[in-house]
């Protein structure tokens, strides 16, 4: 019946790996032989809490991995209840088929509650989702079909050849199973490609949709998952209990759950897991004192928000690196080491076809005009410089080519294709790739992750994959890890790989962030002040790499301030001013232009009139 | 009253923004801090008004420690600030934005007094006084800006970058009147790209570049100073 | 036309309450850009506090309230204090740390009061008055006179006084506002604390509309939240159309689907939120005192 916790993928050294198997050894024992040391009570609290434990990891997925608010879980795990009870009382299914009728009929429902994250993040979510579970509640307390406030008794106990689940110490077992495969899954998903494009999405939605990752997708995809696991806890419940009724779906069993995801740790399904079993715990410790068991996981959830936001989970690495900056410095620091360029592919073509045509683009915001007819040609090949004084609108015509915002009139061509506000992820997937001005690497992914964010191509619609074909995606992931190294150690960042990039020193930090746009394999890749905090050392470096992306066949546009590099690194340059372009040339050319030396020191200098008053 | 600025760092995350800087405005004077975007410039305004965590070894305005002052005292201390892209508070009329920027003083008839010669000094604000600040032309809104750090009658106006995005006859008279207040015996810290309007506006200059000093002068030295230009045009 | 006329009536002191209730979400969102989860929890025990008062300590009712608006008021500003770590920097925590919030206010309401319910008996006995044929509770009128009250001194408050102004100040731009001499936090705090009092304000007046259980709070906080989205999130003449608008759509499916009126709000402020999460007076919500 129960199969050891399956195999999760991993690329970590083996002694990690050995203690980790170790460790999933002795749990898998304890879990085999737990139910051998308690009695009929305690078996029943044990199964509820895998219960609660399966809701969790659904839970975790939804908001701590792909950041989507969501306190429709309940409703969810009602769902499922519901219609397994429905269907074996009403319709007299047997227990089985209504079971997989009730995970379908969550799923449906899951992307209803889902399809309001298409609109709105965040708060309004929150409450979008919170409602919907409300709705849930009060539909199955009025309707006839759910037996009202009563609920519905006389759900068939399931059956099992040769196992007799009316006993709760085999229904554990059960449970167990599907806790394992919910938790394996759930791992599985986290660790490999999908996983990783909601967490980018979670930590940095923008940037996310700039690598090409299917925003809209990812969270529906997000709200699927917590569905399938609310409802194969509902349908294990309605199993285990025979009953449902509504105040077992109520806000207060969300809350309590969304406790248990904060209080375990969000980000870590271990530790929502942790967090499952061990608020369960208490409250059972407690059972007499329900208000205050509830007064005291409610406290623990501010302060675990205000003072450990990572929760249990999190505590570990907390008390690590607490630990180490006491005793002083952790270890050798990590060196970047020197770029490798990228052999010549061709030389650049003068005549070349233009790769971007920006036409006649306005954008209006209120009543500022920040860009103003603004007209480039960029030829496939070119590194092109974009500069212009502080407001002049050089960002916000990168934000309006990658798609980030609609322009008011004009068009965007790219590679012979009118892309104008295409969606940033159909843009990426067309081959274009972008910087940040503030960078916006993703803060809780590795920086080889972040890396794998960009190279990883696949379509997010191709999930199926993870159930129907999971070697697959395991082959396809070691790939992309092979590439991601090829990246990483190209851009000297070999040493860096396994660390966040928050704690990186900014130049290695705005490497990383260049890294990752190439490794998108752009055709045309636009870098927003690639040098802005760089030393000296730092830009002549990144001059050299910009450079060589070129050389390897990409074109490049680059917005800087820091005109040194600009006039040593661009072939050609166009200058904003207030929104319109003014000049356009090679450096000398745009540097000798009095339009722009006016732009810049707000006077042609040289024959400056006398001081008129004092 | 000489406002002192010693050994001043501005660090972001691992970026640092401005590096050891150090000058003094002294009572009356106007001094400007020119630079290209990116040099530190407004890093250095808000890091002086303490809106953004900074080091610094001396920060002291006549014989006030102003490092060990909050942001929201400053005002208090004689110092009026004009952030770089205006800042009005958008969605409330003129007038009131004008009045809160009387915020740290009482409202009573000194108020209106001071109100009065804002009106004065821009007579467009008090054509608008009851319009929405954010329904205002840009122009309009920076004088609001300036209008509204005058409220509090500093004794030295910080401006950041007064200039941005005006078409060159607002400039003109941006500058009219920060030679005005100059003339009232304010004293001025005007941090600018616009080289110009700074060298017209001030008596001394420093040119950032990188965060850190490059060159400094009288104003008049460094409008003929051809290293100025390359420093912004990198040629 | 009277029975229509007559549900229309029956909803609006309802949504005169709703209203209440979206204007205390509204002030801290246009201070804070947060949504307090707990808000609905803070007008359960609004809820409880006047009605304590007011029956087991027999205090007039025009006494209760006072005191009840001032001790919720006390709760909002804990509620920021201890969040305030969070502020302008991760609301999904605040968010978070609010709903825990919730979860302690509602134990502690089961705690003091106990699970069951309580009637709470108007505390104007005057019979309905008969106006062209359609029946109106004095006590409506009474709740109607409030909210309007209450309405109009908050945006006295915040249109009239120094105080006011400044807490709109640092809602539109914080940086600004604090360059100017505002304190940040304890404009803040005002903001939680007054949506305390709207909080404990429509808690006590619905007392005796409805039965006062621990349930309540849920059902005012998300239908007052409803009403907030329907009439643009921020905005006060849209919390009050909004609310009123709640309220009689409440009457109306309380008519007509029974006790399914609840599952209406909550599909037609779904919907809302996909069309227009802006609301009815969106984009000018900043604009609005």
């Amino acid at each position: 019946m129960s199969t050891p916790p399956a195999a999760v993928p991993r690329t970590t050294g083996t002694p990690r790996m050995r203690t980790r198997i170790a460790i999933l050894a002795a749990a898998a024992i304890a879990a085999w032989l737990l139910p051998y040391g308690l009695d009929s009570y305690a078996i029943h609290v044990v199964d509820v809490i895998l219960i609660f434990a399966i809701l969790a990891v659904g839970l975790g997925l939804a908001m701590g991995i792909a950041g989507q608010v969501n306190l429709a879980q309940v409703a969810f795990f009602g769902v499922g209840a519901y219609a397994t009870a429905i269907l074996t009382t009403r319709a007299g299914l047997g227990f089985w088929v209504s079971a997989v009728l009730a995970v379908l009929a969550t799923m449906a429902i899951g992307l209803v509650v889902g399809t309001p994250a298409l609109r709105v993040q965040s708060h309004y979510l929150g409450i979008v989702t919170l409602g919907l579970a409300l709705a849930f509640t009060s539909w199955v307390t009025n309707a006839e079909v759910s037996g009202g406030a009563e609920g519905l008794p006389g759900i068939p106990v399931p059956t099992l050849p040769g196992i007799d689940l009316t006993s709760e110490y085999l229904y554990y077992y059960l449970e167990l199973f599907a806790f394992v495969v919910a938790l394996g899954f759930g791992e599985f998903i986290v660790r490999t490609s999908l996983g990783r494009r909601m967490r980018a999405m979670r930590d940095d939605a923008l940037a996310a949709g700039a690598l090409g990752a299917e925003v809209p997708i990812l969270r529906m995809t997000a709200f699927l998952l917590a569905s399938v696991y609310g409802g194969v806890a509902g349908v294990l419940y309605a199993g285990l209990i025979q009953y449902v009724a509504p105040e077992s779906f109520s806000i207060a069993t969300m809350f309590l759950l969304l406790a248990m995801v904060i209080i375990g740790g969000r980000q870590s399904l271990v530790g929502c897991v942790v967090g499952a079993v061990s608020l369960a715990l208490v409250r059972e410790a407690l059972v007499d004192h329900p208000t205050i068991a509830q007064i005291a996981y409610g406290s623990v959830v501010v302060l675990v928000v205000v003072f450990a936001p990572t929760g249990l989970a999190g505590l570990p690495s907390r008390i690590r690196d607490a630990v180490a900056r006491r005793r002083g410095r952790r270890g050798v620091p990590a060196r970047m080491t020197p770029f490798v360029p990228y052999e010549m592919s061709a030389a650049a073509d003068p005549d070349a076809p233009a790769i971007l045509r920006v036409q006649g683009v306005t954008k209006q915001f209120r009543g500022l005009k920040a860009l103003d007819d603004v007209s480039l040609d960029v030829p496939a090949g070119e590194i092109r410089g974009v500069v212009g004084p502080n407001g002049s609108g050089k960002t916000t015509l990168f934000n309006v080519i990658s798609g980030l915002y609609r322009p008011t009139s004009g068009r965007v061509e790219f590679r012979g294709r009118d892309m104008t506000a295409h969606a940033p992820y159909r843009l990426a997937r067309a081959g274009m790739s972008r910087t940040f001005q503030n960078l916006r690497l993703f803060g809780a992914l590795t920086v080889q992750e972040n890396i794998l964010v960009a190279i990883d191509r696949s379509h997010t619609a191709e999930s199926w994959r993870y159930l129907l074909r999971p070697i697959s995606v395991l082959r396809r992931d070691r790939d992309l890890h092979r590439r991601a190294r090829e990246v990483i150690d190209r851009f000297g960042l070999t040493e860096f790989a396994e660390l966040a990039p928050g704690a990186l020193p900014y130049g290695t930090q705005r490497r990383v962030e260049i890294a990752r746009a190439v490794a998108a394999a752009p055709a045309l890749l636009l870098l927003d002040e690639p040098a802005a905090g760089l030393n000296g050392e730092e830009v002549r470096q990144l001059s050299e790499i910009v450079r060589s992306i070129r050389d390897s066949g990409v074109t490049v546009i680059v917005i800087e301030h820091n005109m040194g590099l600009v006039m040593s690194l661009c072939e050609r340059v166009t200058v904003l001013a207030g929104g319109r372009v003014i000049a356009e040339g090679t450096p000398a050319q745009v540097a000798r232009t009095p339009a722009v030396i006016e732009a810049y020191l707000g006077d042609s200098m040289g024959d400056l009139p006398e001081v008129s008053a004092t | 009253m000489t406002l002192v600025v010693e050994g001043l760092s501005v660090h972001y995350g691992g970026v640092s923004a401005v590096r050891n800087l150090g000058f003094d405005v002294p009572g009356g004077e106007a001094v400007g801090v020119i630079g290209a975007n990116g040099a530190g410039k407004t890093s250095t305004l808000k890091a002086i008004m303490g809106l953004v965590p900074r080091q610094v070894a001396s920060l002291r305005f006549g014989d006030i420690d102003l490092s060990t002052v909050a942001a929201r005292n400053m005002v208090r201390h004689g110092i009026g600030y004009v952030p770089e892209g205006r800042h009005v508070f958008a969605g409330l009329p003129v007038e009131k934005n004008l009045l809160l920027g009387a915020y740290a003083r009482a409202w009573n008839a000194a108020t209106r007094t001071t109100l009065a010669e804002v009106y004065e000094l821009f007579p467009v604000l008090g054509e608008m006084r009851g319009r929405l600040a954010g329904a205002l032309s840009g122009g309009q809104q920076q004088m609001l800006a300036i209008g509204r750090a005058l409220m509090s009658r500093p004794k030295l106006l910080l401006l950041d970058e007064p200039s941005m995005g005006l078409s060159p006859k607002l400039v003109e008279d941006i500058l009219a009147v920060l030679l005005r207040l100059r003339g009232e015996g304010m004293s001025l810290l005007l941090v600018e790209q616009n080289a110009k309007l700074t060298f017209e506006a001030t008596s001394r200059c420093l040119v950032v570049e990188n965060g850190e000093v490059a060159m400094t002068g009288t104003s008049a030295q460094l409008r003929h100073d051809p290293r100025v230009r390359k420093i912004y045009l990198g040629l | 036309m009277q029975v229509f006329l007559q549900t229309i009536i029956g909803g609006v002191s309802l949504g005169a309450v709703y209203a209440l209730v979206a204007l205390g979400f509204s002030l801290v969102y246009r201070t804070m850009g947060l949504v307090n989860f707990a808000h609905g929890n803070v007008v359960t025990v609004g809820a409880y506090l006047a009605s304590t008062l007011y029956l087991t300590s027999e205090l007039p009712f025009a006494l209760a309230m006072p005191i009840a608006i001032v001790l919720t008021g006390a709760i909002g500003l804990v509620i920021e204090r201890v969040l305030r770590p969070l502020e302008n920097r991760d609301f999904d925590l605040m968010l978070i740390g609010t709903i825990g919030f919730g979860i302690v206010l509602d134990a502690l309401v089961i705690a003091i009061w106990g699970a069951t319910g309580r009637a709470v008996p108007s505390p104007v006995p005057s019979p309905p008055l008969d106006v062209f044929g359609l029946r109106i509770r004095t006590y409506d009128l009474v709740v109607l006179a409030i909210a309007a009250a209450a309405t109009i001194l908050l945006v006295l408050f915040l249109s009239r006084t120094k105080r006011g102004a400044a807490m709109q100040a640092v809602a539109m731009d914080h940086e600004a506002a604090t360059a100017i001499g505002i304190h940040v936090g304890r404009s803040n705090a005002i903001a939680f604390m007054i949506g305390g009092g709207l909080a404990a304000l429509a808690g006590g007046l619905v007392g005796p509309l409805l039965y006062v259980s621990p349930a309540l709070g849920g059902a005012l906080g998300i239908k007052g939240f409803a009403a907030a989205i329907l009439g643009g999130f921020g905005s006060i003449p849209g919390a009050i159309v909004g609310g009123l608008a709640i309220g009689i759509l409440d009457a109306f499916t309380a008519g007509h689907f029974q006790g399914y009126s609840e599952l209406v709000t909550f599909v037609v402020f779904t919907v809302i939120i996909m069309i227009r999460p802006t609301g009815v007076f969106g984009e000018r919500t900043v604009n609005r005192a």
